[in-house]
């Protein structure tokens, strides 16, 4: 009966109302996104941020969406290497913010992941409450 | 007069890392067995135990290490370099121009070696046999400084030579990652060096 009551809370969340253009709510996203993990050599989840889909085209900067174990969004990120932040003649200009209203910013430096491989800052858009987070924390 | 072994340094038995009482007598006053040591050493020891080197992460991937970073073996012993990053995939790539062009910085002679990407819990082996230095570096988080250096038996006529960094045509060694190396008197003397 438990299960039942589970199940029926995941379809309800599910059935919020899409987003336009791209359907990001729900993973897999439409459009030209791609699972990192079947891109690059990567864990499939990744703790800390979740399951990342990205469009090849886009990187390195993303943007990056991030999903917690339901599949459910919980973050946008775009992943900025520090060579191009210090370097006067680089922008990064226009980057796509599809996911939707933004609870807080967290930005911090990674030393690097396939994919990504210099160090580069990670910017966190997160679509959920601080408390939250912990859907994308290690198990 | 002590035979078994003629280096400069004290052989690594004393850092734990050999375990095989065969091999590695506890009491060197025995000359005989020391000599059989000193013989058997180079082709049998350990072959088949290997030493771990673990490469690890910390939670939000700023900061990424080999553990130890510099580690002195026998000639023959393997090596094992093991994920345990749950957050990131490693490599173990030996600096060989044979690998992306990079400047050779293992003995003459050497086979190279690279992992290719490890997810977590993955592991790679090597046997070094050649004795010398041979420095190693994870593919995309060299510009991170993980790099870590593998002393086999003695490191050689001089430390500049067997880890000069020769121009190859592929990238030069960042300057993150130089820094990183430990010393080969650091590795000689302390048999494990732990990243600070
Ligand atoms: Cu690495």
């Amino acid at each position: 009966m438990r299960i039942a009551v589970a199940t029926f809370a995941l379809i309800a969340a599910g059935s919020l109302p899409a987003l336009a253009a791209d359907q990001v709510g729900k993973a897999p996203p439409t459009g030209a996104y791609k699972k990192v993990s079947e891109l690059v050599k990567l864990p499939d989840f990744l703790p800390g941020l979740g399951q990342l889909y990205v469009d090849p085209k886009t990187l390195p900067a993303g943007p990056f969406l991030a999903y917690d174990r339901e599949g459910r969004l919980v973050s946008t990120v775009y992943m900025l290497p520090v060579e191009d932040l210090s370097n006067k003649d680089k922008r990064f200009d226009d980057l796509a913010a599809p996911g939707g209203d933004v609870d807080h910013v967290d930005v911090y430096f990674n030393a690097g992941h396939p994919g990504v491989e210099k160090p580069h800052a990670h910017i966190v858009l997160w679509h959920v409450p601080k408390a939250d987070e912990a859907r994308v924390a290690a198990k | 007069m002590r035979t078994s072994y003629s280096g400069m340094y004290p052989r690594p038995t004393k850092h734990g890392l050999l375990r095989n009482d065969d091999v590695a007598p506890t009491r060197p006053a025995d000359r005989r067995g020391a000599l059989l040591a000193g013989l058997a050493a180079p082709r049998f020891t350990l072959a088949h135990e290997s030493v771990v080197i673990r490469m690890q992460g910390n939670s939000d991937g700023s900061h990424v290490w080999f553990d130890p970073i510099g580690l002195r073996i026998e000639p023959g012993q393997a090596i094992r370099w093991l994920n345990l990053d749950p957050g990131n995939s490693h490599t173990a790539t030996a600096y060989h121009p044979k690998y992306f062009e990079r400047p050779q910085r293992i003995p003459e002679g050497a086979e190279p070696w690279d992992s290719g990407y490890l997810l977590p819990d993955e592991s790679f082996f090597v046997t070094l046999r050649l004795e010398g230095v041979y420095d190693f570096y994870c593919a995309p988080h060299e510009h991170a400084g993980m790099v870590g250096r593998i002393i086999v038996g003695q490191p050689g006529r001089s430390p500049g030579d067997s880890v000069s960094a020769r121009p190859a045509s592929g990238e030069p060694i960042p300057e993150i990652a130089l820094r990183a190396f430990p010393s080969v008197d650091d590795i000689m003397r302390r048999g494990v060096v732990r990243p600070t």
